[in-house]
C-alpha cells in the first residue's frame, strides 16, 4: 500500500483490507511508516517482543586533545563543525552526516564515533495476526535502513509460519523510504484521492514504482468528495494503463468506528457492519487473483 | 534583513500542511507582507498547483565520486575502508561506486593516496522560483524520481527562498519526523503543527512535538477536521504547554474546495475570516518570543 501523498487513506484502508484477508488466509502485516507507525495503533496491537536499531555512529569531540586548529571545519561538507569561544570543535548533530571526514582530517585524533541507537523494531500481535513496525527517534535520519529492518523481520517471521502474503502498509512520499517499501514487492496498490494533488503525487510513485519494475494498481479512496477530481484520477488510470480496481466513498462512519477500535471501545468486528466494508470486499477479489499470480 | 521563517509541519500525512501554508502565504501577503512561501515536501510538492506561476527552474546535484583514469596500488582497499556508508566496494582490483549510497562527504577522494578518485556532479532534483503576485514568492523543490536525496533538495530550496528578499518565508514541510523533517525545521524561528482529533493525528503530534523541543523551537498547533474525531488533542497540548491557535471545522466544502486547486480564503465563505484569526494568533506567538512581524 502506497501513495505519494499523505492522507490518502492508506492506513485505513489496510485496516479494512486485512481483516477482510484475515478471515480467509493468513496475512503477516509490515507498517514500513517508521516515521509515523499508525496501523498498530488502528489494529490496537499488543507488542510481544522489541529489538534495538542502531543509528549511524555519532561523532564527539575529545576537548582533552582538541587543539582548535580548524582542519576539520575545512573538511566537513555538512557544515556541522564550528568553533567554540573556548577554540575547541564542535560538532551540530542535526547537520552531522557521520562520514568521518572530520576524523580523518584531524591531526590528534580528537575525533571518535560512537555507537547510538536511532530506534526500535516492534512486533505485535493484532487481530489480523504478527504486525511488525518500526520506531524512529524523532529526528533520526535511516528511515530507509529501518524501513528494510522492519521487511525483513516481517519476511522472517512469515517464512516461520507458512505465510505467504505480507501487506505492507507505506509512508508517504516517493523518497528514501518509500523507495525501501517498494523494491522488490509484488506488486503495488496505489491510494489516491480525488484532489489535485492525489493526481500529481499518484503520477510521481507510478513513474517510481515503474522505474523499481513493480507493478501498480489503483485505488480511489474518497471518491465522492470532488466529482471533477474524481474524473481526474479515472482519466490519469486510462493514459497510465493502470487498472482502477476500486472506488471508495467518503464514509462518515469510518473514522469514528476506527477511533472507537484503536480506542479499545469496540471490537474489531465492529467494522464489519459499516457500508464501506462492502466497496473494499469488491476490491480484496479484484485484488486476490492478482496477489496469487 | 534576514526574514521570519515560520515552517508548517505535520508527522502525519495529509493533515492539512498544504492548505494551511497555500492559504496563509497568500492572506499574509495581501496584508502588505512580502512573503515567500516554499514547498519543502520534495518528494510530493504540491503547492504549485493552487497557482498560476512559471518557475524559473535550477537544477541540483551533489557531487558522487568516479574512478579516474590510471591504475590503483597493489592491493589498495583505503577507499572502500574509509566510507562509512558502504558506497564503495572493490571490483576486478579498482573500486566501484554505488551512487545511492553515496553521501557525497568527500573522504575517500581525500584519502585515495594514487589521486584516483575525482568527483561528477549528479543531479537529483531541482528547485524553481515564480512570482504568484505582487509581493508573494514561490518557491518549489522537487526530488528527481528515484532519487533518495530529498534533505539535499530541502537544503538547495531553503537556500533559496532565503535569498528572495522576503520579511516571511514559511516553509511547507514533508510529512515525518527523520532526515526530511530535520533538514526543513532546523533552524527556523517558529514551528505550526498541523493535526486532526483522531489516534492517528495525537500519535504523530507527539512525535512532532519530541522533535520540535529537540530542535529547540517555540511551536503551536492549529487543529483541523475538528468533527471527524473525538481524541484529546487539545488536552495534550496543554499539558505539553503548545498552545492550539487555530481550530477548522471538517467540511465537505472545504474538501471539494481543496480538492480543486481552490484556496479558501478565495473559495469558501469563511476562508478569510479563518486565516486573518490565524495569521492574528500567529502574530501574537512570534511577539512573545521576540520576533517582531512588519506591520
Amino acid at each position: 500500500m502506497a501513495s505519494g501523498k499523505g492522507g490518502t487513506g492508506k492506513t485505513t484502508l489496510s485496516a479494512v483490507l486485512v481483516r477482510l484477508v484475515a478471515r480467509r488466509r493468513r496475512v503477516v502485516i509490515a507498517d514500513c511508516d517508521v516515521e509515523a507507525s499508525n496501523l498498530p495503533v488502528a489494529l490496537r496491537a499488543n507488542v510481544v517482543t522489541r529489538s534495538s536499531f542502531a543509528g549511524n555512529p555519532r561523532a564527539v569531540v575529545d576537548e582533552d586533545f582538541c587543539e582548535g586548529c580548524g582542519d576539520c571545519l575545512d573538511r566537513c561538507r555538512f557544515g556541522a563543525l564550528s568553533l567554540s569561544d573556548k577554540g575547541f570543535a564542535v560538532i551540530d548533530p542535526w547537520m552531522c552526516e557521520s562520514c568521518g571526514a572530520c576524523a580523518q582530517a584531524c591531526r590528534v585524533d580528537a575525533i571518535s564515533f560512537v555507537p547510538h541507537r536511532a530506534g526500535e523494531i516492534l512486533v505485535g500481535k493484532g487481530p489480523t495476526g504478527p504486525i511488525v513496525f518500526g520506531r524512529l527517534r524523532p529526528g533520526e535520519d535511516l528511515s530507509g535502513k529501518l524501513v528494510t529492518s522492519v521487511r525483513e523481520r516481517a519476511e522472517g517471521i512469515a517464512n516461520e509460519r507458512g505465510t505467504d502474503l505480507i501487506v505492507i502498509d507505506g509512508p508517504p512520499g516517493i523518497g528514501c523510504p518509500a523507495i525501501a517499501s517498494i523494491t522488490g514487492a509484488n506488486g503495488v496498490l496505489a491510494v489516491t484521492e480525488p484532489t489535485l494533488s492525489g493526481e500529481h503525487d499518484l503520477r510521481r510513485l507510478v513513474g517510481l514504482a515503474h522505474q523499481l519494475q513493480v507493478p501498480v494498481k489503483v485505488v480511489l479512496n474518497k471518491a465522492d468528495l470532488s466529482a471533477t477530481g474524481a474524473g481526474r484520477i479515472r482519466a490519469a488510470c486510462q493514459e497510465l494503463e493502470l487498472e482502477l480496481v476500486g472506488e471508495v466513498a467518503f464514509d462518515a462512519d469510518l473514522p469514528p468506528a476506527l477511533e472507537a477500535v484503536a480506542q479499545g471501545e469496540a471490537p474489531p468486528s465492529s467494522l464489519d457492519a459499516l457500508t464501506v466494508v462492502r466497496s473494499f470486499q469488491k476490491i480484496w477479489s479484484r485484488l486476490e487473483p492478482w496477489v496469487d499470480g | 534583513m534576514k526574514p521570519i521563517t515560520i515552517a508548517i509541519a505535520s508527522g502525519k500525512g495529509g493533515t492539512g500542511k498544504t492548505l494551511v501554508a497555500t492559504n496563509l502565504a497568500v492572506f499574509v501577503a495581501r496584508t502588505g507582507v512580502r512573503m515567500t512561501l516554499a514547498d519543502c515536501d520534495v518528494e510530493a510538492p504540491n503547492d504549485h498547483l493552487f497557482f498560476d506561476v512559471h518557475p524559473d527552474v535550477s537544477v541540483v546535484e551533489v557531487p558522487i565520486p568516479e574512478v579516474l583514469a590510471g591504475t590503483c596500488p597493489e592491493g589498495c582497499t583505503v577507499c572502500r575502508d574509509t566510507c562509512r556508508f558502504g558506497a564503495i566496494r572493490m571490483l576486478g582490483g579498482g573500486p566501484v561506486v554505488f551512487p545511492d549510497l553515496c553521501h557525497s562527504c568527500g573522504a575517500c577522494v581525500d584519502v585515495c593516496p594514487a589521486g584516483m578518485l575525482g568527483e561528477r556532479q549528479v543531479r537529483v532534483g531541482q528547485t524553481g522560483a515564480g512570482v504568484v503576485q505582487d509581493g508573494l514568492g514561490l518557491v518549489m523543490g522537487q526530488l528527481d524520481v528515484g532519487q533518495m536525496k530529498a534533505p539535499t533538495v530541502i537544503g538547495a530550496t531553503r537556500e533559496r527562498a532565503g535569498t528572495e528578499g522576503a520579511d516571511v518565508v514559511i516553509l511547507d514541510a514533508p510529512p515525518g519526523v527523520a532526515c526530511s523533517a530535520v533538514a526543513t525545521l532546523h533552524g527556523v524561528d517558529f514551528l505550526v503543527l498541523v493535526t486532526e482529533p483522531t489516534s492517528f493525528g495525537l500519535h504523530d503530534l507527539v512525535l512532532m512535538v519530541e522533535l520540535g523541543r529537540e530542535l529547540k523551537l517555540p511551536m503551536a498547533v492549529v487543529l483541523n477536521r475538528v468533527g471527524t474525531g473525538v481524541v484529546d488533542v487539545a488536552g495534550y497540548c496543554q499539558s505539553e504547554g503548545v498552545p492550539i491557535i487555530a481550530r477548522f471545522p471538517f467540511d465537505r466544502e472545504v474538501a471539494a474546495c481543496y480538492a480543486d486547486g481552490g484556496l479558501l480564503v478565495d473559495g469558501h465563505r469563511l476562508g478569510h475570516q479563518w486565516f486573518s484569526d490565524l495569521w492574528e494568533s500567529l502574530r501574537e506567538q512570534l511577539a512573545s518570543i521576540g520576533s517582531g512581524v512588519p506591520a
